[in-house]
């Protein structure tokens, strides 16, 4: 299979939902427990592909490093942040390369991005909270042009979730859950 | 020269590479099979189906029937280097463990009986059963199925899921708010037999398919007591069906296999499973299993007649205690089976006074039903669960369950009943001679 990604059951599924929209409709959730200090353990939710239901029973940690009082026990939220968006242009990247019969050799993504913390610890200053620019650099090598590659990487930027997540406005729409604990 | 003959479905093709577009340019659609080309079947009865749906004449020589493709591997060329890059390689021929003509023709016959889009034959039903379960579950996943399970399916969820992390809860099949509760977060398949073994309990598959709908659950139903003639389970509600085909399909008692079928997207998703697990039908097998396959619907309309009147009979033998066949009106789920089954079957089971022994001495006494496991075979077999199925359980499990001592489990035959219920009349006669003396 080019690139390991069955193109054939792909085009099937994308056809699948020209008809039955509903068959499109993910639903994900993670849940975030605090554990000590800036560490916090996530753990999948199941999801939902379409009507049915998948199991996912994945854990992983988040953290910050001791320099910011944590104590360096996993990647932290800007990190897991970026390979959030990251790992989803790569997906958009190479569905698009395989449907245009690209077959690529290597591919990466290196990504990097600066935070000014006086947003964070409320310093007055004009600094964003949080990052005003993301940088990455796509290292391929495949049997396209530049051009060709230059093409796939707007359009994997234009239909990866993530990608559109941070550039459209989300609605954050929270509340708290509260209890009093015994004095 | 470039060899660019198509071995497979001729109908299947890869999408469209997009140049300049998107995932939305894509143009190939799911489609029912994979089948061989021609000689297609229009819409047919069940015996006509049975005969010919599937089979394909040589178009080579016109042998009539399908040819035995008695090979392993196949001569490939560029269309079949493209399906392995594109990835349809299922809907062309390349190794015989990815497919072969012999298992396409077999299959489609199934397909068509079943009223499937597409279906895999196995090397045996827990193949089947095993590649079809592990195709629909995830990391962490849970399953509901039923507390009445076959021993082989029990052991998948019993001995190896909670090697795989996986955990299934089993519950009567007929305790519909105790399968309801049993769901949870992270549960994926519901697994139930349509008939249970031995006591034949008729599970009402469309109220299981509701529940399954309504928690976004896929409902995989075991068909081996309710062959397509019996029922079709997915037509009652059931995402895939998988049958032991070593049973009523093939019905000659002389080969092992099995079968999943179901909608061409979930054939697709058990399709790897084959390829990994390696549970592959012979192609010799293949031809056995879809020359059986051409008598089922007249196999079935005999395996009724005579299971039948011998279940009549036995109701009203003395000696008998209790006699449990669907189509008779004491049993206790006459009314669903009124509703699912178009047809009996062979599998009666009753219950003999005096216990085990009695049981065993019966089964000693008769002349034509054989004394051994299995059934659907157009030969007559008998067993005790006691000493068989069940034997690892103790007196007062088996009771748990239903099976109480005196327990026979029957597999009508073909034979004739009169010939039948001679054989019965005269076993019965010659374990309770004693109690015969006193009514003379």
């Amino acid at each position: 299979m080019r690139n390991s990604l069955p193109i054939a059951a792909l085009s099937e599924f994308v056809n699948e939902v020209t008809v039955t929209p509903e068959e499109a409709i993910m639903d994900y959730g993670v849940v975030l427990d605090w554990e000590s200090g800036t560490r916090s353990r996530a753990e999948t939710k199941p999801m939902r592909v379409g009507p049915h239901r998948v199991s996912r029973s994945f854990t992983w940690k988040a953290d910050e490093p001791r320099q910011l009082m944590g104590n360096n026990h996993g990647p932290n939220p800007q990190e897991l942040l970026l390979s959030g968006l990251g790992a989803c242009m790569m997906v958009a990247f190479v569905a698009g390369a395989s449907a245009e019969g690209i077959q690529l050799e290597s591919l990466r993504i290196d990504m990097e991005a600066t935070l000014d913390l006086r947003g964070f610890l409320g310093i007055g200053s004009n600094a964003p909270v949080g990052f005003p620019e993301i940088r990455y650099q796509i290292h391929v090598t495949a049997d396209a042009t530049p051009e060709q590659l230059a093409a796939l990487h707007a359009k994997a930027v234009a239909h990866s979730p993530n990608a559109q997540t941070v550039l459209s406005p989300v609605a954050l729409r929270g509340e708290i859950v509260s209890t009093r604990s015994d004095v | 020269m470039t060899d660019t003959k198509i071995r497979g479905d001729a109908s299947s093709h890869g999408p469209h590479l997009t140049s300049g577009g998107w995932l939305n340019n894509l143009d190939r659609k799911r489609a029912a099979g994979p089948f061989l080309p021609g000689q297609g079947l229009p819409a047919a009865g069940p015996s006509s189906t049975a005969v010919h749906a599937g089979t394909h004449d040589d178009l080579l020589t016109g042998a009539v029937g399908t040819p035995i493709y008695q090979a392993s591997t196949f001569l490939l060329g560029a269309d079949q280097y493209g399906a392995i890059e594109q990835g349809f390689a299922r809907d062309r021929f390349i190794y015989s463990r990815y497919g072969n003509p012999s298992q396409w023709a077999v299959q489609e016959k199934l397909a068509a009986l079943e009223g499937a889009e597409s279906a895999i034959v196995f090397s045996s039903g827990m193949a089947a059963i095993t590649a079809t379960v592990l195709a629909l579950v995830d990391k962490g996943a849970h399953v509901v199925a039923s507390a009445d399970l076959y021993g082989g399916t029990y052991n998948l969820f019993n001995q190896e899921f909670p090697t795989f992390g996986m955990s299934a809860t089993l519950v009567d099949p007929q305790d519909f708010a105790a399968i309801e509760a049993a769901i949870r977060p992270e549960t994926q398949l519901m697994y139930f037999e349509a008939i249970t073994n031995p006591l034949l309990k008729i599970i009402d598959i469309p109220r299981l398919a509701d529940i399954a709908r309504r928690h976004g659950l896929r409902l995989v139903i075991d068909g081996t007591f309710a062959p397509p003639i019996a029922m079709r389970a997915l037509e009652q509600g059931a995402d895939v069906v998988v049958h032991s085909a070593s049973k009523y399909l093939n019905g000659h008692s002389d080969l092992i296999a099995g079968v999943a079928a179901g909608p061409r997207k979930l054939v697709d998703m058990i399709w790897p499973r084959l390829l990994n697990y390696g549970g592959s039908l012979d192609p010799h097998a293949c031809f056995l299993l879809e020359r059986g396959l051409k008598t089922l619907a007249i196999r079935m309309r005999a395996h009724e007649e005579s299971a039948h009147a011998l279940a009549q009979y036995l109701e009203r033998h003395p000696r008998v205690t209790r006699v449990f066949y669907p189509l008779l009106d004491s049993h206790p789920d006459r009314a669903v089976a009124r509703r699912l089954l178009k047809n009996g079957t062979g599998n009666v089971t009753f219950f003999v006074e005096g216990g085990d022994a009695a049981a065993l001495a019966l089964v000693n006494a008769l002349r034509i039903p054989k004394q051994a496991t299995s059934l659907g075979g157009v030969e007559s077999l008998v067993s005790l669960p006691f000493n068989t199925s069940q034997a690892s359980f103790t007196l007062r499990q088996r009771a748990a369950i239903g099976i109480h001592p005196g327990c026979v489990r029957l597999s009508v035959g073909i034979e004739d009943a009169a010939d039948l219920i001679a054989d019965f009349d005269q076993a019965l006669a010659r374990i309770h001679p004693a109690k015969e003396a006193e009514n003379a």
